[in-house]
């Protein structure tokens, strides 16, 4: 018997669910597997028709995209109440992700940025958009613009994880068969990744952590074969999850952890604060701080893809 | 005044939502297209130093 | 009511634990604003632990560890400077005074000293104030609201699917 699924985005770009296209013709043994009951990106089905499901009706609903709104929030507890397991698709649903970066900022700093102050915006009356409008007999809705980017776990329980910006396209594949087989391990952990740090999957050779300087791209040209952290670029992959066959790594430029941390780490951003800081080689206040002005935005290196995530969430105001 | 929404708009990336609203004839008395999305990219990539800005805005759209 | 801080002090088993012990045997009278927490050596506080310390409601945190080139594992209490260091970097970057972490050695001797220093660090506390971040997490929460029972049901009425 077919399984029901449901596909969603929430603050998202679409490359998860184009992550799920890019299985090439293994979508053709998704479709057997499942009859899909939303999914925007590539079918016409409305709100209307979630809304009229018995609860726990789907199988599984998978979410991506960050909590940014009202509406997210709205049809991810929709999705919740009409699905028996809810999977976060993706760094956004994961840990916040690219927009989780915004926490940064109020509301208010971002709504004036885009609306009023940006270069190419012309808005002589400094119209923001509002929740509630009317004129006459037409009256229209936005959801609420959030202060707070959120992780779906911060609103609803969430089953399982599929991490990474985007998840392996064949990674998917395998976490969609483990849900069909019925071998889904504990509740609560991730899925179609590995368990242990990138570090231990990357092909660059690794000798000793003795960092004098931090280099920004135009100051080093890398060694392929050597690791980079070691070479003064910061890599992320000491706290990352492994799973996705270190495709940045291999690339030639540094892991910004997007598949997340590993078991048991609450909190990404700091444990590659830790990770770093012990393998600077330096042992005077003023030698640490000469290598500590090298890095550049070190907030937004070490919680590139986890800000929302993070133990303190956002930044305070 | 009658009243259609189209929600949420389907087959592209993003958000959206039509709403048509129908006098008393049922024909089109005006049409609205809203966006329910932002995300700030345009905030928060502020002071980010510039080789890193190919690795955050393609996260705008991934299709 | 003036504001009392509450600090957590990471204080290190072989020097500053037992210079912090000394201050009390030696009946020194000082501030008692410090919970201490004694951990081997300095060099075992992450930065994790100090985040986690102030978003439980510290208002500042104490890193004490023996003096450069008299630590017990020999050097531990650099790790614990190095990582110190990048974290009052990055602190501000998220909103928190960066003087609000701070470490320093404390030899097995230095009862006196020890009190000096938490008498030091509480006033400077205190000037700045209490913390407070899980407060101010759920005040920038505060209007990030769907009312969810409502919405997730809600018929449109009369509205046609097109």
């Amino acid at each position: 018997m077919k399984l029901k699924f449901g596909i969603y985005w929430g603050a998202a770009c679409g490359g998860c669910d184009v992550a799920i296209l890019d299985t090439h013709e293994k979508i053709l043994e998704i479709a057997d597997m499942a009859d899909i009951f939303l999914w925007p990106l590539a079918m016409d089905f409305k709100y209307k028709k979630i809304r009229a499901l018995e609860d726990n009706y789907l199988d599984a609903s998978f979410f991506s995209g960050a909590i940014r709104n009202s509406e997210n929030e709205e049809i991810a507890r929709l999705l919740r109440r009409k699905s028996k397991v809810m999977v976060a698709l993706g760094a956004c649903a994961h840990i916040g992700g690219i927009p989780g970066l915004a926490n940064m900022y109020t509301r208010e700093d971002v709504l004036n940025r885009v609306y009023r102050e940006s270069e190419s915006t012309i808005n002589e009356e400094g119209i923001i958009p509002r929740e509630a409008w009317s004129e006459g007999e037409y009256e229209l809705e936005l959801p609420r613009f959030y202060n707070t980017v959120k992780t779906l776990d911060q609103i609803i329980n969430v089953e399982y994880y599929i991490p990474g910006c985007p998840p392996v396209p064949l990674q998917i594949y395998s976490a969609l068969t483990l849900v069909r087989d019925g071998m889904l391990p504990p509740k609560g952990s991730v899925i179609g990744a590995g368990d242990r740090a990138l570090c231990e999957q990357c092909p660059r050779v690794k000798e000793e952590k003795k960092l004098t300087g931090i280099k920004r791209v135009h100051e080093v040209i890398p060694d392929p074969e050597k690791c980079l952290l070691e070479q003064g670029l910061i890599c992320l992959g000491p706290v990352t999850r492994s799973g996705c066959g270190s495709r940045c790594i291999k690339s030639g430029v540094p892991c910004r952890g997007c598949y997340g941390p590993v078991d048991d780490v609450k909190d990404q951003g700091f444990a590659m604060l830790s990770a770093l800081a012990s393998s600077l080689d330096a042992k005077e206040q003023k030698d640490i701080d000469a290598i500590i002005d090298t890095i550049e935005d070190p907030l937004r290196t070490l919680h590139r893809f986890s800000l929302a995530a993070s133990m303190l969430r956002r930044k305070k105001v | 005044m009658k009243r259609i929404e189209i929600d949420p708009i389907t087959r592209l990336e993003g958000h959206g939502k039509i709403t048509i609203f129908l006098n008393e004839q049922g024909e089109v008395d005006n049409a609205y297209l809203q966006i329910p999305e932002l995300r700030g990219f345009e905030k928060f990539v502020e002071g980010l130093p510039v080789e890193e800005i190919p690795r955050v805005v393609p996260r705008i759209c991934g299709v | 009511m003036t504001f009392e801080p509450t600090i957590v002090g990471f204080l290190c088993n072989w020097c500053s634990y037992t210079g912090a012990d000394l201050a009390g045997t030696s009946r020194v009278k000082y501030a008692a604003n410090v919970r201490s927490i004694r951990v081997m050596c300095s060099g075992r506080v992450e930065p994790t632990f100090v985040i986690k310390a102030l978003y439980e409601g510290a208002d500042g945190v104490l890193i004490a560890g023996c003096h450069p080139g008299d630590c017990h594992y020999q050097e531990g209490n650099y790790k614990a400077l190095r990582r110190y260091r990048l974290l009052r970097r990055v602190l501000p970057e998220y909103g928190i005074e960066p003087e609000r972490v701070r470490l320093e050695w404390v030899a097995a001797s230095e009862g006196e000293r020890f009190a000096k220093v938490v008498d030091d660090f509480t006033d400077q506390i205190r000037r700045l104030g209490p913390l407070d971040i899980k407060e101010s997490i759920a005040q920038s929460l505060i209007d990030d609201v769907v009312n969810h029972e409502e919405e997730a049901t809600k018929d449109i009425g009369d509205v046609n699917e097109a």
